[in-house]
């Protein structure tokens, strides 16, 4: 039931994606791990984190895609989801330091100790297993998840007020986390990991390791959202997307659908985040900022909106274009990115994948000027307005 | 700062005149001597000189008292002597500090700043005090008498009899009966004396009698301390319903901030559709055009400064406005039918604009002044009111009842609202609906740069000045209900009661996240915010 | 075939960022100094500022020849207050562009984002800032003020000097004011301070509605007793505190308020008239009227080409923490980090304040104490000073956790935080 379920997103095209990813992983494995330094065809281990967290922001993306590109819910507290998976993870981590903390205390963190903590607050137990913390990394956003749909689209908020109200949601976590009193470490965050699963994180193996199940999350994630798009639920979602109130008056339970995928979407970013924490080191209450919830979405609408790979697309060349800039054009780049936002909307509405479609429909119609009507693919064209 | 130069040597040449007309007797060493020890020693030594040359009571010494306090007082490397001076760049505007005549200018490298601290400025207020009781003045007396019930010193309580016996002005009397309340207070004397001054207190009823009683309190006992308790209990209970009506005063300021820097986006947002990220940037452009008109008028004229935010305002109107208008015709007329892609492309222009700002101006605040009459609080009972936030309070509601006399009453709102509610038949009447979108969208962008104005009195004039009041401006229209100016009105105003309703319960923070949970919260019994509009437009 | 071509586009996109990497390998003739300071977002308002001082220091030490007979190369990268970014942006300097050294950040956070990149690729990192101790690494020098560098004596001229009784301790809701709290809270109670004399508030950053706090410290410093306010407040959100002080009538003889985050620069931003008195605690003005100083800020003004440029306390740290690396790595002869680190324990080098400040062997700096006065001109008048340099203590006396702790990197102790307790090194 299940394998038919995933089955029916595994299309050639997705079958190619996943070959020409592992080909990716193996390659780039390889490059590291066995290719001496300085050999030109060596991949540095910085190059590898920095990938390794591209995957994760695509991972997001692709699950902001979910949600917008399919049920059209426009979320700008994404980076909540995010960054909860990410503390989940984060706690673990924080855990595994024990006595090698500066203060030596085998259970609590540094940042307690010198804020006088006497004992664990409750929150934190079971954290220190790797099973709980992983099982955390899911329920967690998707039980605020849950709550917030279940709330918003029980009683039919939609569209921009909706956006608002997730942005107000994020920004709550903001404010909260950011409270020392919260026990999360507020605004240093947690950083300063030892090790992951007994692995030492700081080791080019585990980077590799991470990089590898950032793929592999990666590839799992396009896989189920696949199916899920390929599914009649998916066809349900599109016709809330382009129409709500008509597929409501057809008799379909509108919020359940939505529920269901916002859910989904949610647990997908909490897994994105669970796996950036331990490659870049930190986590911090700056990951739940609206301005990181709205920067995904435009990685979304760079890549294209409502087409799986796009987003994922868009996330690794704006994130690359920004780690680019940064250290090229220091004093400029955020006309660069702001131009490149502006230029995107204006003159590419469907985005990077939706150009290249444009081209080849160009290109096939003046080598086919017969075969113009061609049908475009339902699913990947989401509509103009709301 | 010139200004400031300026108002002080009018004051010192008061000084100078109110010395002579009191045809003081002859040249007097004993005083200069004493004036003389205010340059030398420590902090505490210096304190004693200022003790002992206000135990002259001799009022030639208030000029270079007043110099001392305001750091215009000099000690000459060459012979030690002390000197007023007056700073001007490279020289030093020199005079004598008992009988005010000039002593020519001397390079600047040839004085020494005599450095004055917090205790030394205490110490010479009340000596001023003591030492201006009886001015000829009304306002010095008052403020005598203000500085002496800060000191509570109990030396003054003769000296205070005196001026008390003289004194013609009613208001002034009261303070000089305070003053001699507190003073008698901190003093020996006796208990009956001292019961009659905790009943004057007690009568006075705020929060300075509230400080003098407690004070009062350690030393005190028998009937005089029950006296004092019940007289603490009885003004914390009438400062408890005055507190009540200040956090109220307070929640109306936040809410008068918020209604400012949503009342544009109001019109951008709410009334066109456009999820305009870039509304808090248009607010800080019409801060940075306050900078510079305020820049601009400090170099060239500085006589009109004090009506630069008044320059400000229509620059600042058009700055935005104009910037909105290039936006709308640049950008964002493609988009219309696409509100979510607006905010993609609106927030890749927030980004451009603060960078260009950073470009222009640089990452660090700008000084934006405030003019003289905005400066400063006056009580309204116990209600400490700020002249800017007042200001702030009447210039919002003021841009609201123009904006709304526009919307209603003006052909341009009645163009502006057909073409809102519908584009396509606005068209077919002859509408340029092409035109009033660009119009509209400058007009909010307009109203938004009036917003930077008004707030750049009480907030930092940085390029993230934007990014600050984005996602409060979001929220106040979103609650209020989108499309209703009315709405934007009452949802800044609840917010900001509200939040300072809890933040002394909850603390800043913690009321804060209250605050937005209950946002999230009520958007869900009303999904379309307090002032929903009604009709079949909403639906699509 | 179009299937293939989608797919292999991400994978393209990503393997020509490796390329960026591999580009960037410049020839050898130089030493890189890498600036990780942020030119955009929240943090450029005080970073900025710190870029173009270490800018101009570079200039001038290739005025005089460089380093070692090799000219200074600065890599300027923005890490947009971001604190993932920064530890990504430390990477880049280190792993790909080669910097022998690193003078950058600003918060704590971004510190603590750094430092695990620091320890694994063995670099330097020079921090400017004052900050909340409570830490020791190896590869970090800190030439900012640790709390006993700034609180304690500020706190110790109020309670002498003005005789103050009863403290509001304010601050913004993160580490370093949470801690400096928590150590001047001990220090005030072991002074024999009542609990209910003293008032601690926190507000978030960017706090912008200061009423009903400002009110709030006025009702506390009404009961009697002389009152201060130390204020830990974070940058932007002080502006508006400052402005809601002076137009409550809050004036520095009744209620001063000491700062410990509120230098020239922030001052730059207001009208000071009203605020003459109220104090900040720095181990640096520009005031201060010593040749050195002089010939700085002249320095600056002419590189920034802007006369109305102000300096400030952390400029004056990279001023000592580049002369400090720079003698370092002339004393051993070379630019590797190990040597490095070892020769700058010991080395001394001027302050701007007419002294000396040495490094020690827990990498903290010595450093005067300086309490200044907010004048009308936006500068700070000292009030006082302390008689010598004070010694950064990497580990507070005044917190439990830490009391046992010191640090001593010099060979053979080697560590960050020896516990004299158990006699043992901490953690890893």
């Amino acid at each position: 039931m299940i394998s038919k379920f995933i089955l029916r997103g595994l299309d050639g095209r997705l079958t190619a994606f996943l070959i020409a990813a592992l080909a990716y992983v193996v390659l780039i494995a390889i490059g590291n791990l066995f290719i001496p330094e300085g050999s030109f065809l060596h991949v540095p281990t910085y190059a590898v984190s920095l990938m390794g967290k591209y995957l994760c922001y695509a991972l997001l993306a692709l699950s902001v895609d979910l949600v917008w590109g399919f049920a059209g819910v426009l979320s700008l507290g994404h980076g909540a989801f995010f960054a909860l998976g990410g503390y989940a993870m984060g706690m673990y981590l924080m855990r595994q330091i024990g006595t090698r903390g500066v203060y030596a205390d085998p259970t609590l963190p540094d940042f307690m100790v010198f804020l006088n903590y006497k004992e664990l607050p409750w929150f934190w137990y079971g954290f220190d297993m790797f099973w709980f913390a992983a099982i955390m990394v899911v329920l967690a956003p998707a039980t605020l998840a849950f709550v917030f749909g279940w709330l918003a689209f029980r009683s039919r908020v939609t569209g921009v007020y909706l956006s608002i109200i997730t942005q107000a949601m994020t920004f709550a976590l903001l404010l909260a986390f950011f409270r020392n009193d919260m026990g999360f470490g507020g605004n240093n965050g947690l950083t300063d990991f030892k090790d992951i699963l007994g692995f030492d994180i700081q080791s080019d193996g585990t980077r590799m390791g991470l990089f590898a199940a950032s793929a592999l999350a990666l590839c799992l994630g396009l896989i189920i959202c696949k199916a899920v798009v390929a599914s009649k639920l998916g066809k349900v979602l599109v016709a809330v997307r382009d129409a709500e109130s008509r597929t409501r008056f057809l008799g379909y339970r509108v919020e359940h659908y939505k529920l269901f995928v916002w859910t989904l979407s949610a647990a997908l970013a909490g897994i994105a985040g669970a796996l950036y924490v331990p490659q870049v080191g930190i986590i911090n209450p700056g990951e739940f900022a609206p301005a990181n919830s709205i920067e995904m979405v435009i990685w979304v609408a760079v890549g294209g909106r409502g087409t799986l790979y796009g987003p994922i697309l868009g996330a690794i060349l704006v994130n690359g274009a920004k780690t680019y800039f940064t250290g090229a054009i220091p004093e400029i780049w955020l006309f660069a990115l702001g131009a490149l936002f502006v230029g995107v909307t204006l003159f590419l509405p469907k985005g990077v994948l939706g150009l290249y479609g444009m081209l080849r429909q160009r290109f096939e119609k003046t080598r086919a000027p017969r075969e113009t009507k061609r049908t475009a693919d339902p699913v990947s064209q989401p509509s103009e307005a709301e | 700062m010139k200004a400031f130069i300026r108002f002080s040597i009018a004051l010192l040449s008061l000084f100078f005149i109110l010395g002579t007309s009191q045809g003081m007797a002859a040249e007097d060493p004993a005083l200069k001597e004493k004036i003389s020890a205010l340059a030398e020693g420590s902090y505490s030594d210096r304190a004693q000189a200022i003790q002992s040359v206000a135990a002259t009571g001799d009022d030639r010494a208030v000029p270079a008292l007043e110099a001392l306090g305001e750091g215009l007082l000099f000690i000459v490397k060459s012979d030690k002597s002390v000197v007023i001076g007056l700073d001007e760049g490279a020289t030093v505007e020199t005079f004598d500090p008992v009988t005010g005549d000039s002593l020519g200018s001397v390079p600047s490298g040839a004085v020494d700043k005599i450095k004055v601290n917090n205790r030394l400025r205490r110490e010479i207020r009340s000596a001023l005090g003591a030492l201006t009781l009886l001015s000829d003045d009304p306002k010095v007396r008052l403020a005598a008498a203000g500085a002496i019930f800060k000191s509570k010193d109990s030396d003054s309580i003769e000296l205070l009899d005196t001026a008390i016996a003289k004194e013609t002005v009613e208001s002034v009397k009261l303070a000089m009966q305070e003053a001699r309340a507190a003073a008698v207070l901190n003093s020996s004397r006796d208990m009956a004396e001292k019961q009659a001054a905790v009943a004057l207190m007690a009568d006075r009823g705020n929060q300075s009698a509230l400080a003098v009683l407690l004070n009062a309190k350690g030393s005190a006992e028998g009937p005089l301390l029950v006296d004092i308790d019940n007289a603490i209990a009885a003004i914390e209970k009438s400062l408890a319903i005055w507190d009540l009506a200040q956090n109220a005063w307070y929640g109306v300021s936040l809410g008068s901030v918020l209604l400012l820097a949503a009342i544009g986006l109001a019109i951008t947002f709410g009334v066109m559709g456009v999820i305009n990220m870039a509304h808090g940037e248009m607010v800080m452009l019409g801060a940075y055009t306050t900078f510079v008109v305020q820049d601009i008028i400090r170099t060239s004229m500085p006589g009109i400064f004090d009506y630069s935010l008044l320059i400000a305002l229509p620059l600042a109107f058009l700055v935005s406005g104009i910037v909105g208008i290039i936006i709308e015709r640049g950008v964002i007329r493609w988009l219309y039918g696409r509100p979510l892609e607006t905010l993609l492309a609106t927030w890749g222009i927030a980004l451009l604009l603060q960078q260009t700002v950073r470009s222009i101006f640089g990452p660090t605040n700008r000084e934006v002044g405030t003019p003289d009459f905005l400066a400063g609080a006056f009580k309204l009972g116990e209600l400490t009111i700020t002249y800017n936030r007042l200001a702030i309070v009447i210039f919002s509601l003021l841009v609201l009842a123009v904006l709304m006399l526009v919307l209603r009453k003006t052909s341009f709102g009645l163009r502006m609202r057909a073409v809102t509610q519908n584009r396509r038949m606005a068209n077919s009447m002859g509408i340029k609906t092409n035109w009033v979108d660009a119009m509209t969208f400058g007009l909010g962008s307009g109203i938004a740069g009036i917003a930077g104005v008004a707030l750049s009195q009480i907030d930092n004039v940085s390029p993230n000045l934007g990014q600050s009041y984005i996602i409060d401006s979001f929220l106040v229209v979103v609650f209020g209900g989108v499309g209703n100016l009315w709405g934007t009105l009452v949802g800044a105003m609840t917010l900001g009661v509200a939040n300072k309703f809890l933040e002394p319960f909850a603390g800043a923070v913690l009321g804060k996240i209250i605050l937005l949970v209950f946002i999230i919260l009520f958007i869900q019994k009303r999904p379309r915010g307090m002032f929903a509009l009604k009709g079949r437009a909403v639906e699509s | 075939m179009k299937n293939r071509i989608r797919s292999l586009v991400g994978a393209a996109a990503v393997s020509s960022m490796m390329l960026v990497g591999a580009a960037a390998q410049a020839a050898e003739d130089t030493i890189k100094v890498g600036i990780l300071h942020s030119l955009s977002g929240t943090m450029a308002i005080s970073e900025t500022t710190l870029k173009d001082a270490m800018l101009m220091l570079i200039d001038e030490q290739n005025k005089k020849g460089g380093v070692l007979g090799k000219k200074l190369e600065a890599v300027v990268v923005d890490p947009a207050s971001d604190w993932p970014l920064f530890a990504e942006k430390a990477r880049e300097l280190i792993s790909v562009d080669k910097v022998d050294v690193v003078f950058g950040c600003w918060t704590s956070v971004s510190r603590k984002s750094v430092l695990p990149v620091f320890e694994e690729l063995n670099s330097i990192l020079f921090y400017p800032v004052q900050y909340e101790g409570e830490e020791s690494q190896r590869n970090v020098f800190y030439t900012g003020a640790a709390p006993n560098q700034q609180a304690i004596p500020a706190v110790d001229y109020l309670a002498d000097a003005e005789g103050v009784e009863r403290w509001v301790l304010a601050g913004t809701d993160y580490v370093y004011p949470r801690t400096t709290n928590k150590i001047l809270e001990t220090y005030l109670l072991d002074k024999g301070v009542a609990p209910e004399d003293i008032m601690i508030n926190y507000t978030p950053f960017g706090h912008s509605d200061w009423q009903t706090i400002v009110s709030d410290i006025k009702t506390f410093g009404s009961a009697g007793k002389k009152t201060a306010v130390v204020s830990t407040i974070n940058g932007d959100a002080n502006v508006p505190f400052y402005k809601e002080l002076a137009n409550q009538g809050i004036k520095a003889e009744d209620i001063p308020v000491v700062a410990f985050s509120v230098g020239e620069e922030e001052l730059a931003g207001l009208d000071t008239a009203p605020l003459v008195g109220h104090l900040a605690a720095w181990n640096y003005f520009m005031a201060i009227d010593t040749p050195e100083n002089v010939d700085f800020i002249a320095k600056w003004k002419a590189f920034i080409g802007n006369d109305k440029r102000v300096t400030n306390d952390p400029m004056e740290a990279h001023y000592i923490g580049f002369n400090m690396w720079v003698k370092a790595v002339e004393a051993a002869g070379t630019t590797s980090a190990d040597s490095v680190i070892d020769s700058l324990v010991g080395v001394a080098v001027p302050n701007l304040t007419g002294g000396y400040s040495a490094m020690m062997p827990n990498h903290h700096i010595t450093k005067p104490v300086l309490i200044g006065e907010i004048q009308a001109d936006g500068q700070f008048d000292t009030v006082w000073r302390t008689p010598g340099l004070v010694p950064g203590d990497a580990w507070s006396d005044f917190l439990p956790g830490s009391k046992d702790l010191i640090s001593d990197w010099r060979k053979p102790m080697s560590c960050g935080n020896f516990n004299t307790a158990t006699g043992k090194c901490g953690g890893a």
